[in-house]
């Protein structure tokens, strides 16, 4: 990715969603994206699974995927792609599910356009061996999603984003709605496809302890811009930017006890609005009159980026 | 003197299946208290009947069998209670956009249970009595806050406001069902610290009602953890942390993701599938790791291990 800004055009003005930001993503990584909602980190999803809206448009930079640039590669080509070597598992997999059709039929689809050559046997088969992963019962694949809970029909969406043994997977809030032993569950069987099969996966979500949990590296966004970026042992347990700080303080550890908890000040800014300076210096509370003068420049040193003038302050 | 007792709770959901009728027990015998000023976590999964717990103490469901007291008085049995108890039990609920009427301003919709209370002797008192709370929330200029709708307010603000019109009627005992689960990380610790700093000022018991557990430990000064309607642990919250007994809870723990360091899971088998037929022996035996024979014949009940941990388990015991 690099440089890349998206933005949607409403009615009252041009939303800028995402504002260049550029990072690598390399094989067998498991990136974490968090920011708190609002921040661009799903439109940056959509915007590699080329799925944007049709009023979002790519303002500048580039998105490479397997090395080729995906804005340039034709639809058609992209489609045949999607869900085979690369898929995503959506936020609101009640939406995504049809109604109408049974569970077992709606996998058995994506099965069928993206690997024709399979026996019906080898179909089952793999079908079952999904549902074993996400740990579900194997009659959910006769069950209509109105069945299913919502935790179900959100494991069931990870095992339909897994049938076609992608190389790359987009778990957008994938696992934020489902029980800690479940998630903890899914959570280990990514980890087994990263390690056993070379899987390539970004995690979005804004639960810290997740990404601790099973990325490596992990990039820190607010507003549209990418505030932190780099290891996940960097960012988590040094980090740089004082809104990592912040969010990380915000973050109660059962480990921790008596350890004080510390929101964030302030809201988001109102994306429609164009500013000076850096997006978070209002919210900031390392923030001198530069922050609200100048927009920090990216400072990147061997793969680790942060955006921000008080480094020196903010780190002691 | 205790806020809330309970003892011998059930609820029983009835479903009909092929002609066949079934119960689901969402709440299964469940007896403990609450002290006050005392904060208790309920810790458990999605379907281990914490919120219908939330519901039956805060009365707004009808339970099959057993008896709630508040302050030493009978409130189970009935829905309709005296207007005052109505007002010192109070329910904070999940999605705060839910719990406002999109069609009043917030000013209305916390105007009106002080109206109905009769809290205050006129509109106006009434009034300055809000904007006082709101700019003890932080969101000031109250006046500037109490005209607007709900939609205008970001999640955070709403449900500092729904705490707000449950804190501003002075109530004895608080159920928080999930209540910040939905907000953003930075958000959410303000509103904790918000509910928390309210609670102890006017010694309010409360009712937390969470799946996360750092969150849990973080809040309460003691944890309940359910399973399948059942209380299978009770402890201080440090304890339950540091010295978990009951295997759900070692698992519980062992899967909640944590920053600072890496642990073992403890592996688990299935999934929770609510129960229709009434178990013969422990509800988490099938999936228990640790399981002994016994397990699958007797149902544990609730043993005091130390002092003020109690657990159910066959094995601990």
């Amino acid at each position: 990715m690099d440089k890349l800004s998206i933005r949607y055009k409403l009615k009252e003005g041009e939303v800028q969603a995402v504002e260049n930001v550029s990072f690598e993503v390399n094989e067998r990584d498991v990136v974490g994206i968090v920011g708190e909602s609002g921040s661009g980190k799903s439109t940056l999803a959509y915007g590699i699974m080329k799925l944007l809206p049709s009023n979002a448009y790519f303002k500048n930079g580039r998105i490479y995927l397997f090395g080729k640039d995906i804005l340039k590669i034709p639809l058609e080509e992209i489609r045949k792609n999607r869900w085979k070597k690369y898929s995503m598992v959506f936020q609101k997999s009640m939406n995504a599910l049809s109604p109408v059709h049974r569970i077992g039929d709606q996998i058995k689809e994506a099965l069928t356009i993206h690997q024709p050559y399979l026996s019906q046997d080898e179909m089952k088969k793999r079908m079952e061996r999904a549902m074993r992963m996400v740990n579900l019962p194997l009659r959910v694949l006769k069950a209509y999603p109105h069945e299913l809970s919502g935790g179900m029909m959100q494991r069931t969406m990870i095992a339909l984003s897994l049938i076609n043994d992608p190389k790359f997977v987009i778990f957008d809030e994938a696992t934020t709605a489902l029980d800690v032993v479940t998630q903890g569950q899914i959570l280990d069987e990514v980890k087994k496809l990263v390690e056993n099969l070379g899987l390539t996966a970004i995690f979005i979500t804004h639960d810290i302890g997740v990404i601790a949990e099973i990325c490596n590296k992990v990039a820190v966004m607010y507003a549209g811009k990418l505030m932190e970026f780099g290891s996940l042992k960097e960012v988590i347990y040094h980090p740089l930017h004082p809104y990592t700080k912040a969010l990380l303080k915000s973050h109660p550890d059962f480990l921790k006890p008596g350890e004080e908890i510390k929101g964030i000040r302030g809201a988001l800014p109102d994306p429609l609005k164009s500013f000076r300076g850096c997006v978070f210096a209002p919210r900031c509370e390392f923030a001198s009159e530069m922050c609200f003068e100048r927009e920090p420049e990216e400072i990147s040193v061997e793969g680790r980026k942060v955006s921000c003038f008080n480094l020196s302050e903010v780190s002691k | 003197m205790k806020t809330i007792e309970v003892k011998n709770l059930k609820k029983y959901f009835p479903l009909r299946k092929l002609g066949k009728r079934y119960y689901i027990r969402a709440v299964d015998d469940v007896s403990f208290s609450i002290e006050e000023g005392e904060i208790v976590g309920i810790l458990g999964e999605s379907g281990c009947g914490k919120s219908t717990l939330g519901f039956l103490i805060s009365r707004l469901e009808r339970e099959t069998e057993g008896d709630v007291f508040f302050r030493n008085q009978k409130i189970s049995g009935t829905l309709r209670l005296p207007k005052d108890t109505r007002r010192r039990i109070q329910l904070i609920l999940q999605n705060p956009y839910d719990s406002f009427d999109p069609r009043f301003t917030v000013g209305e919709s916390l105007l009106i249970p002080l109206r109905i209370h009769k809290i205050g002797s006129h509109d106006l008192e009434r009034k300055r009595k809000i904007y006082e709370y709101m700019e003890m929330a932080g969101l000031s200029p109250a006046t500037n806050y109490y005209e607007r709708y709900p939609h205008e307010l970001s999640g955070g603000q709403v449900q500092r406001l729904s705490i707000l019109r449950a804190m501003l009627l002075k109530p004895d005992f608080l159920v928080a069902d999930e209540c910040v689960s939905m907000l953003d990380v930075s958000v959410r610790a303000d509103v904790i610290n918000f509910l928390l700093n309210f609670a102890s000022l006017s010694k309010t018991s409360m009712m937390f009602i969470t799946h996360d557990i750092s969150l849990g430990s973080f809040v309460s000064n003691r944890i309940i953890v359910m399973y399948l309607g059942k209380v299978v642990e009770i402890a201080k919250a440090k304890e339950i942390v540091k010295n978990p007994l009951h295997p759900y809870t070692r698992i519980l723990l062992s899967y909640s993701p944590v920053l600072f360091e890496k642990r073992k899971k403890i592996p688990i088998k299935g999934y929770v599938q609510p129960l229709l037929e009434k178990p013969k022996g422990c509800r988490f035996f099938q999936r228990c790791p640790f399981s002994q024979k016994e397990c699958s014949e007797i149902d544990p009940k609730l043993v005091e291990i130390e002092k003020g941990h109690l657990v159910a388990c066959h094995v601990v015991s």
